[in-house]
Order: structure tokens, then sequence, then C-alpha cells
């Protein structure tokens, strides 16, 4: 066993990133969504963690100068159907702003691969065989990047809430992070996972409002949450992200106006990504909005 | 002397050297129940044997010490040795009090704490900070770093290694002006070299490593600090059977406590933690079980007050339990600020 050289390229003395394809979401993240390590994205349904890995998967292709990867990436999906339709409208944009870099005959959609798993013991079955396809890709590119969207969905429905199937649980847990830590780490991959929330019951500061990382509390929708999937998991990943989402009242509300008359009430959905804890990062946070070309940042 | 001049009984002898013991430094360092073993005798028997072995070394070196004492000290000479130690400290004043002036040689320091704490923070801190010259004091050594998990990052070692550059310069011109030279010599870059970083993916690649680094460690005197990121991690898969886990865990502590020993160098566990389930109720813990608590020679619990980032001495034979605040800070592990504030406030 001899030690890594840690000033291998002594040029970027930085692990590589991947970018998200935004730059002011890129500098929040300090260059985007780091290789060889565990990304984790919490949000609540609708919030765009799923926006945001469409994305990637297509950003991954720019060649290393622009941030990307110049790799395809595996999409592992577990909340069915695949959104292939939005998937196919991303691409278009991302074609014509990078026609630069890209062919004319490119089509980003060929260098993503798309699985879907049922169960976590079926993930974790894929993961055993991909040494294989990490080794010889199906495609000209090599592959970089793997998205799990989401592991929540895989977990939450399958195990009871007694001891014995909680322990299986974690320990599966264990057992998918360290078979993709070993992978990314091998084939300097990108992995980044989604994960769901849960509302937060009981007291501050009890067991279930155990804080994990830089934020006291986390707010969505104007509830608090929490991450779903419990403190084992939280030590399973790397980093993890949170993106929040919360509705403002912006402009008048006039005589009949209340809740229920929509008219009246302009509403604007103010979204946020944050930096709960990573290794390289301080605590931070980027506002972002989900258009039809993607999610962008907001400068503020 | 020789074996044939033993004044033992020929049976013995002969068994003596069909087990293969011919010479007498090959029997100096045994203990009576391998000889016993070796030789199909009783325990007693064996320690007449080596007895007499004993004494016929010292008639041969008269100031030989005895062979069962070979290698003790007394506790005057330990306490001594111990007060001429250094310590690594944790760039954090409010840390370093509590540890009695930081991180221990010749200890095992275990570090746990919730994701997102800082424990990561703190070992790649530990990392840079022992290569503190000596004539800043430091250790000026070099560091071994094991990541299990995957979170140690480049950039951010960087970080902390400029910054800790930076205070040595800040406090140089409190010392003496020829500090100088040292400064332009110290590269962000030369710290980084002289951290050994091993990146294991697996639990038999983690104890392979562990088995690994005397070997390691003998080629590299200069190594004062072993940090393992995270002990846990490998651990906490797949183990059906926790009884052989147990063992290979305590296994692996006695080689770490040896290694601490033998280098005089200081071994930073980092842990995680977990819920415990007792008597209805569940309890936050470090991970690995309640026979791997006794592993370590020093416990640290990293934990969230408020919004500070606290550290609390769970366990020491020498230190008295006592909690600190500590913050992360761009610069790595630093003095908590609001502490000052509040000082200030008032």
């Amino acid at each position: 066993m001899i030690p890594q050289n840690l000033l291998q390229n002594p040029l970027a003395l930085t692990t590589q990133k991947c970018t998200l394809g935004c730059p002011i979401l890129d500098r929040c993240l300090a260059g985007g969504v780091p290789c060889n390590s565990i990304t984790e994205l919490v949000a609540e349904s609708g919030s765009g963690k799923t926006q945001l890995c469409l994305q990637l998967v297509l950003s991954a292709q720019l060649p290393t100068s622009l941030g990307g990867l110049a790799a395809s990436s595996l999409y592992i999906h577990s909340e069915f159907p695949f959104p292939s339709r939005r998937l196919q409208q991303l691409s278009q944009s991302f074609r014509s702003s990078y026609s630069h870099v890209l062919d004319s005959e490119y089509n980003p959609l060929d260098f993503v691969l798309v699985r879907g798993v049922q169960s976590a013991d079926q993930l974790f079955d894929v993961l055993l065989k991909m040494d294989s396809v990490l080794l010889r890709p199906p495609t000209q590119l090599p592959v970089r990047l793997i998205v799990i969207d989401s592991i929540a969905a895989l977990f939450r429905g399958e195990f009871e809430n007694t001891p014995f199937d909680l322990k299986r649980r974690s320990s599966l847990f264990f057992k998918i992070s360290g078979k993709l830590k070993a992978l990314a780490e091998r084939f300097g991959l990108a992995v980044v996972v989604t994960n769901q929330v849960v509302d937060f019951v009981g007291q501050a500061g009890g067991l279930n409002g155990l804080r994990v990382g830089n934020l006291g509390s986390l707010w969505s929708s104007g509830r608090r949450v929490c991450a779903a999937l419990g403190l084992s998991w939280a030590n399973c990943v790397n980093s993890r992200l949170f993106l929040s989402r919360n509705e403002e009242i912006v402009g008048e509300v006039t005589g009949l106006g209340g809740v229920g008359a929509g008219d009246t009430v302009s509403r604007l959905t103010r979204r946020h990504l944050h930096v709960i804890f990573a290794p390289h990062l301080p605590e931070s946070s980027c506002e972002f909005v989900i258009s039809r070309e993607g999610v962008l940042g907001v400068e503020r | 002397m020789e074996l044939a001049r033993l004044p033992i009984s020929a049976s013995q002898r002969g068994k003596l050297i069909s087990a293969g013991y011919t010479s007498l430094s090959s029997l100096s360092s045994l203990s009576p129940s391998t000889l016993a073993q070796d030789l199909k005798i009783s325990d007693n028997e064996a320690l007449e044997i080596l007895r007499v072995v004993s004494q016929g070394s010292r008639l041969d070196k008269p100031d030989g010490s005895h062979a069962i004492v070979n290698g003790a000290q007394t506790a005057w000479d330990m306490l001594h040795e111990e007060e001429s130690l250094k310590c690594i400290t944790t760039s954090c004043v409010d840390l370093d009090d509590i540890l009695g002036g930081g991180i221990k040689c010749k200890e095992v320091t275990e570090i746990g704490g919730v994701p997102g704490i800082g424990k990561t923070q703190l070992g790649i801190q530990l990392a840079v900070n022992v290569q503190i010259p000596v004539n800043y004091g430091g250790l000026g050594g070099k560091a071994i770093y094991i990541d299990t998990e995957g979170s140690f990052m480049l950039e951010r070692s960087l970080q902390i290694a400029e910054a800790c550059i930076e205070d040595m310069s800040g406090n140089s011109d409190f010392l003496q002006k020829d500090f100088q030279s040292c400064q332009v010599k110290a590269q962000p870059k030369d710290f980084l070299q002289n951290i050994f970083y091993f990146r294991v993916c697996s639990y038999t690649e983690q104890i392979a490593m562990i088995n690994y680094l005397d070997k390691f460690i003998s080629e590299h005197k200069d190594v004062n600090v072993v940090i393992i990121d995270s002990v846990t991690f490998h651990f906490r898969q797949d183990f059906d059977d926790l009884a052989l886990r147990t063992r290979l865990l305590s296994g692996m502590a006695l080689k770490l406590m040896k290694l601490a020993k033998k280098f005089s160098l200081a071994v930073v566990l980092l842990n995680q933690v977990t819920t415990k389930h007792t008597e209805g109720s569940f309890q936050l813990t470090l991970a690995l079980g309640d026979s791997w608590s006794h592993s370590c020679t020093n416990r640290v619990i990293l934990y969230w007050n408020g919004d500070e980032r606290y550290a609390y001495i769970d366990k020491s034979p020498s230190l008295r339990s006592a909690s600190a605040p500590y913050s992360v800070t761009g610069k790595g592990i630093r003095t908590a600020t609001s502490k000052c504030k509040r000082i200030k406030i008032m």
C-alpha cells in the first residue's frame, strides 16, 4: 500500500467537480458536485430535486474546460415514470445554448443511461453489476455521474417500524453507500442521491429534532421538516444540500381578498438551495428559479 | 551461555531442542504459557525453565535486568516522559484547554459527533497542525490520514494549511525576526506533501491498512499522528456476526494502542453517532457498541448547543470531564467567537 499523491495535479489542487449548468449555483457549491463522493439533495416534492438532477446529467456531458466531466451518466430512478419529456425539453435548450461546442448531430439523450428500480435490494443488485458497465460503457463517453432519484422512495415503503426492520434497513444503507463510495473512488464518479423530507414532530432538542448540519431547523412550505431516513443515513453521505420552497404573498390584497380568492393575491414561490453540511463548503445558501430552460440561480 | 549448559533435565532439554528453541535468546522474551503449549508441558514446569533461563542469562551479562521486568518503567519515569511529550494543538484555545494542551501523543483519542458537526474538519486541522515547526511550538511531524468515507477534500486542506501558515507568520512578529526565513519556506503544498493519504474502501482493506502501519511508520519515523476518518463506516455494513465485529474491532484498537506507544504518536479515531435503544427510549451514543468504548484512551463528543458547536470530554484517565465551545471557520477549527462577544457585552 502506498499513499496517494495529493499533489498529482499541482496546477489544480481541488477535487474535480461537475457543473450544475448555472454559474451562480456553481459558485455556491464551489464549482459544482464533487467527484469521488456522495452528494445528497434533500427536499419535499415539487422543490426541484428531479429538475436539478436532469440538468446535471446534461451538464456532465460538457467538456472539462466548461466545468463538466465530458462523460455520460447513469440515472437510476425509483419514482415512476421517468420524466423523459422534460429531459427532452431540457436537452433542446442545452443544445442551443452550447451549440458552439456541440456537434449539430450531437444528441445529449444518447449519453444518459436510465434504469428503473423498485426496491432497495434491487438497487444493491444493480450496483453490484455496475463495475462492468463502468469498465465498458455502452456509450462513447465514459460514465462519470450516477444519479439515484430517489433513495427515500425505496426505503420508506418497504420497511416497517420495528427494531428488526430498522436494523435491516440501516445495514442496507451502509451497504449501498459503501458500494457507491467504492465505485465513486475507483472510477472518479460524482454520485448524487435525492432524499425526501418528513414533517418535524415533537419538541426541539428531542431526538427527532436532532440537529444535523448548519441550519438550526429546515423550513419548507411553511412547515418545519427534517430529512427522511434518519440519522444512520445521514452518516452515509458526504455532503447534504437542502432545497426549500416557500410561498410569499406579493402585491396588494383587495377588499374581498382572502386565501380563497386567488385572483387578488399574487403569490411568488421562492426557492433556495442551502448547504447543510459538506466537507469542503461553508454554510451558505442561494436562491434559484425553475424555468423552461432549467434550474437557474438568482443573484441577490 | 548455551542451552546445553542450563541446569535442566535432559528430557526438558530434548523437548526444547525438538521444539526449535536452540539458543537462550530465543527463550528470553517468551511467555510461560506459550512455552507450555509448544513443549506440551505444564505451565509451572515452563515457568521453572524460564526462571532458570533468565538466571543463566543474568550470569552472562551481570548488569542485564530480569527478563520478566524487561522494558518495565517506574511510574516516576513515565510521568517525566509524559510531561516531555508534546501535544498537537487543535487551533482552538478552549478545546486545547480542556484537552490539557491538545491531542496527546502516545494516546488513542476518539472523537465522535453527528454529521456536519466538524469531525472531518478537526481531522484535517490536526493533519495540518502536526506539521507546525518546532520553533513555532509544534511537533514538526507528518500525518497519516486514513479516509474510509471519501470526505477528505483537497481544497479544504489547502485552505486550512494556508490559514495555518498565515497564523504562524502573524505570531512570529511577536517572537523573533529570525523566523522570516522559515516563512518563505513554508508553502501550503508542502503541508499536503507531508500528509500520507490512504483511501480504504472496505473493512478488509482497513484492517490490512492498520496491520501495515507498523511497517510504514518504521520507514517514516517522523509521522506523529494517525487519523482514521472514520473508524466506523465500513464496520456498519453487512455485519451479521456482531461477535466477529467486536473481535476485529478490539484487535484493531489494540494494534493502534501499540503503535501509539511504540512510535510516540497520537492516534485520532473519528466515530459516528447512532441511537441506542434502552428501556423503551432512544438515546444518542457513539457507534460500534459498548465494548468498543473501552478501546480508546480518551473520548471526545462533539455536539450542538444552540447554534454553537461544543466539545465534551466523555472519558479520559487524566482529564476532568468538561466542555468547551469551538467553531468551524473558513480557516479551519478556531476558538468560538461568540464567547468573546459575550464578554464584550458584559
